[in-house]
């Protein structure tokens, strides 16, 4: 019995694996020779080189993308967090006049589609003269952070039984006394979930990056690969490089923070 | 009402207050505005701001691009999405069946989701080179995937299924290890085999996050835009062109913030119809809150 | 919520304003431009001159991003806001009367006479007009030109061809004759991007019809056009042209060229100096023919190119702005820069007969000629509007997802919804 289950393991982690091939056919291809990549039959490549990677680091704009969709990301987690956190707070504990309605808008919101508001944001952001600003990214992010930490949040927070709070009342605590001491230490690993949901969503948004920033000064990592420069031919290798220095929160995040990252992932779902 | 209970809506209202301002000027606000926007031809650049009433939408109503683009939407999220369940589902029964090395297998398996759709997108355009791409290499045909109009589609619902099945995958998973084993017992006491276990016991148990799973998947393929965009910028003469893609490019391309805001709303009116069907769905099966 | 937005917005406009006129400090001017290619990059040299004449000025360099689409895209969102980051830029040909429009631009009318003008290819000083008015100065010229293998040609005593029935004619008889399966018959770009419009605009011309009329009629002789497409896509069913083209951009197509594939090429100047290169296979091999027409229609021009200098209308240094851009246009640089070998074509036509520029670049007469006949792209600030409406359209013809009557049909259908109302 122990031997087949072995032998099953193995065979999952086989196809898992394979099926994450395209993934490694691209660190593959970041340390591959320019010489090798249009004429190849080799699994690994003949000559191992880190010239993509020196490219990448050395001349693109990557380094500065990097930092700004750490800044950005970073500073939408926060701003989504210290807004969306009392609120799902209010929307789970307390009588709040229009819960209802307000709930139906937060729900609704997470299916806006981006296209939709992408024209009158641009048009805002225009307005208040903040294009090509790190201000205005996390703007735009916060639109579609903010409700989907509310809705992860109330749901957390809702798993904590009444009865603890009850007793920190009986003790004496006011609200926010219980909001800090009891209520926010329990809720701690559903957070740190809903914020790594929430940093990776941020760190991996697109539309609104692509449309809100013009130069290296706020551009973020999507939109820097998406406009990787090549003179005349593609450089495939410093591509490949600059994907995979692109990847490196995310690997992070689902290799070594996997538990809370799974979590996150789940609550959304079952918490319908 | 007691001071308790003032006190309770007070506090209320203090704590949701900043979220709903934020909301209203970061969602709805623009949600409004676009409304507005559809309603005129507006090219910010030249200062152009027409009132043209319902003009845009009648000429989407005949517009070939813009049946193209819905049917290229459609297809995209019915097969996508149908693959996802499929494999996501035969995935996460294989992987309920693992003992050990879970740990290391979801990692491999949520790697594809985690990634930022501009890095799929890249890492497929070079799978699909015509010369150097890998899957010519195994295929051994020099295929021109992102040329070739009967090609693109495909291998962009090819590389959305990749990135996708994962979040399917777990959803499932999550749920089947919440399934007790005495259910299994019963089941095998019964002597039912393999195939009328998985088609009487665990399919049925698993419904509901199929379903919900059904409805996070449709409502994420209506609003896909980053992966088309970035392989394939609505592919060879537009084959891979979905709606939000055709907005995005009138919108920015052509800078025809109306016209452009006119396609947005009818995703929009789109999106919030299939959640709403599904919603209701969901709510007879007595899932929803 | 808006109009507090732009009360703001105009508070900060206005207030910029004051700050217009020409301060007596020390000048630092910003010069935006996409990067020379070429052996050598004289434009540093160039400028270090201007500040050597113009004591107090600066000029700082900094270039633009590779493609057109986004350097378009930067200068538009950095154009509209209110503080001018750049002085003087470099502008494609297609962009002024749009930045004109938007009122982006300085108006060197006043600055500039008629005189200043005249040395400059008419086709060039006309795209740097609009509504009567001069936006920027003539700086690099293009045209679209076909190369073929002078050598293959005279293997089997044919002339360069001046139709492209004949072309396509004597490409099949020539890959015939040499039994080779990988030489090509004709290269073009048939990629869905700006390069196809020049390629489709050619055969609109030499079926003697155009996209916009001069009375604004989009699309005047549809039969015309539904010919020039039908052939378009013909060379490709005929194999006279190989199916990648529908990919193809410049350097796709200059690559096999250049390794002695293909028997012609529709491409650029840009693509010459590349062919005689000391270590290029076709060196010496590459002849230089007008864009043909089409038998019994009309007389083939290539599509004009090029870049133009222009001033940002906000920029705080109106004159000295204006001194570099005639400088940088003016006749001393443009011989520096045509003799350093760029990739670039100087808009003035006495340069191209010049004894010293001849030997270094002994294809310049011809060029002359062509760039004289040679037709510009329609020249509306809504051009952007009509190319990327126009493309994919034109794309599903040649890829035959469309017939090319249908792809016109519904080029035109959009193309009047979208203009009507604002011309």
């Amino acid at each position: 019995m122990r031997a087949r289950v072995r032998a099953w393991d193995v065979a999952m982690l086989l196809l898992l694996a394979a099926w994450a091939t395209p993934f490694f056919w691209q660190v593959r291809t970041s340390f591959t020779p320019d010489g090798e990549l249009l004429a190849t039959s080799r699994v690994l490549p003949a000559r191992p080189t880190l010239i993509h990677y020196r490219a990448v680091v050395e001349r693109s704009v990557m380094p500065r993308a990097l930092g700004n969709s750490l800044a950005v990301a970073s500073i939408t987690t926060l701003v989504a967090l210290a807004i969306g956190l009392p609120a799902a707070y209010g929307i789970a504990r307390l009588p709040v006049p229009g819960k209802g309605l307000l709930l139906l808008a937060v729900v609704a919101s997470t299916a806006f589609p981006q296209i939709t508001t992408v024209s009158p944001l641009y048009l805002l952001m225009r307005a208040l003269g903040l294009r090509d600003t790190w201000t205005a990214l996390v703007l735009a992010n916060t639109s579609f952070a903010l409700p989907l930490l509310i809705w992860l949040l109330a749901g957390f927070i809702r798993e904590i039984p009444i009865e603890v709070e009850e007793a920190a009342f009986l003790d004496g605590a006011g609200r926010l006394g219980t909001l800090r001491r009891v209520v926010l230490p329990l809720v701690a690993p559903g957070v740190a979930s809903a914020a790594l949901l929430t940093f990776l969503a941020s760190w991996n948004e697109f539309l609104f990056a692509y449309t809100f920033t013009a130069t290296e000064a706020s551009r973020t990592v999507p939109v820097a690969l998406a406009l990787f420069p090549g003179v005349f031919e593609v450089p495939w290798g410093d591509i490949a490089a600059a994907s995979i220095l692109a990847s490196l929160p995310p690997i992070i995040i689902v290799v070594g923070l996997q538990r809370w990252l799974v979590r996150g992932l789940v609550a959304g779902a079952m918490k319908e | 009402m007691t001071g308790r209970q003032r006190a309770d809506r007070l506090a209320g209202l203090a704590f949701v207050a900043p979220a709903a301002l934020t909301l209203a000027a970061l969602a709805l606000y623009p949600g409004l505005w676009v409304l507005w926007l559809s309603l005129q031809q507006r090219i910010p650049i030249f200062g152009i701001a027409r009132f043209v009433g319902l003009d845009h939408y009648a000429f989407l109503a005949t517009d070939p691009r813009f049946w193209n683009a819905a049917r290229v939407t459609v297809v995209f999220t019915g097969v996508s999405v149908a693959l996802e369940l499929v494999l996501g589902l035969a995935v996460a029964l294989a992987l309920e069946r693992q003992r050990r090395g879970r740990r290391l297998a979801l990692s491999l398996l949520l790697l594809a989701w985690a990634l930022p759709s501009v890095v799929t997108a890249k890492l497929f355009e070079w799978l699909y080179h015509p010369s150097a791409g890998l899957v010519n290499l195994l295929l051994g045909r020099p295929l021109n995937w992102l040329g070739d109009p009967a090609l693109a589609l495909p291998g962009l619902i090819a590389a959305d299924v990749w990135r996708t099945m994962p979040f399917v995958a777990l959803l499932c998973f999550a749920r089947l290890v919440t399934i007790p084993p005495e259910v299994y017992e019963a089941a095998r006491v019964d002597g039912a085999g393999r195939w009328a276990t998985l088609a009487w016991i665990t399919l049925p148990l698993l419904r509901s996050i199929l379903l919900v799973a059904l409805l996070f998947r449709t409502l994420d393929a209506l609003r896909a835009f980053d992966l088309m965009y970035v392989l394939t910028g609505g592919g060879p003469a537009n084959t891979t062109e979905t709606l939000t893609v055709y907005a995005y490019r009138s919108l920015f391309q052509t800078l025809q913030l109306g016209f452009g805001s006119a396609i947005g709303v009818v995703i929009f009116a789109l999106v919030m119809a299939v959640a709403a069907g599904y919603l209701r769905a969901l709510r007879r099966e007595g899932l929803a809150a | 919520m808006r109009w507090a937005a732009l009360i703001v917005a105009a508070a900060l406009v206005l207030g910029g304003c004051a700050e217009r006129r020409d301060s007596a400090g020390p000048v630092t001017l910003v010069f935006k431009h996409a990067k020379i290619l070429g052996p050598s990059d004289p434009l540093p040299g160039l400028l270090r001159e201007f500040e050597r004449r113009h004591p107090g000025v600066t000029v700082r360099s900094e270039p633009l991003t590779w493609t057109s689409d986004e350097q378009h895209q930067f200068y538009v969102i950095n154009l509209e806001g209110a503080s001018p980051t750049f002085d003087v830029l470099m502008l494609d040909v297609i962009w002024v009367p749009e930045f004109a429009q938007a009122g982006w631009l300085l108006d060197l009318s006043p600055w500039v006479t008629r005189e200043e003008l005249a040395p400059h290819f008419p086709a060039a000083v006309a795209a740097a007009t609009w509504g009567g008015r001069v936006w920027g100065l003539p700086w690099n010229m293009n045209v679209g030109v076909v190369y073929y293998r002078a050598d293959l040609l005279a293997k089997y005593g044919l002339a360069a061809p001046r139709t492209w029935e004949e072309l396509a004619a004597q490409a099949q008889r020539i890959r015939a004759g040499e039994r080779d399966g990988r030489l090509d018959g004709v290269l073009w770009q048939g990629k869905q991007y700006e390069g196809l419009v020049c390629n489709v605009l050619e055969h609109f011309w030499g079926e003697g019809t155009v996209l916009l009329g001069d009375d604004g009629r989009v699309l005047p002789h549809v039969d015309r056009a539904e010919e020039a497409l039908t052939f378009m896509r013909g060379l490709i069913e005929r194999g006279v042209s190989p199916g990648w083209v529908t990919a193809g951009d410049e350097e796709l197509t200059r690559r096999p060229f250049g390794d002695g594939r293909a028997v012609f090429l529709r491409s650029w100047p840009y693509a010459l100096d590349l062919f005689e290169a000391a270590d290029s296979p076709v060196r010496g091999r590459v002849g230089i023919a007008a864009l043909p027409g089409h038998a019994g229609a009309a007389v083939g021009a290539g599509t004009t190119g090029g870049f133009h200098l222009a001033v940002n209308r906000r920029t705080r240094y109106q004159e000295a702005a204006v001194e570099l851009v005639r400088y940088l246009a003016g006749e001393p640089a443009e011989r520096a820069l045509t003799a350093a070998g760029v990739a670039l074509y100087p808009t003035r036509m006495a340069l191209y007969h010049e004894p010293e520029i001849v030997r270094l670049r002994p294809h310049m007469p011809r060029f002359h000629d062509l760039m004289l006949a040679a037709r510009p792209r329609p020249v509306t600030p809504y051009y952007l509007m009509l190319s990327t409406t126009v493309q994919p359209e034109f794309s599903a013809a040649l890829v035959a997802v469309k017939t090319p009557r249908q792809a016109l049909e519904h080029a035109r259908h959009r193309l009047e919804y979208m203009l009507g109302g604002i011309r």
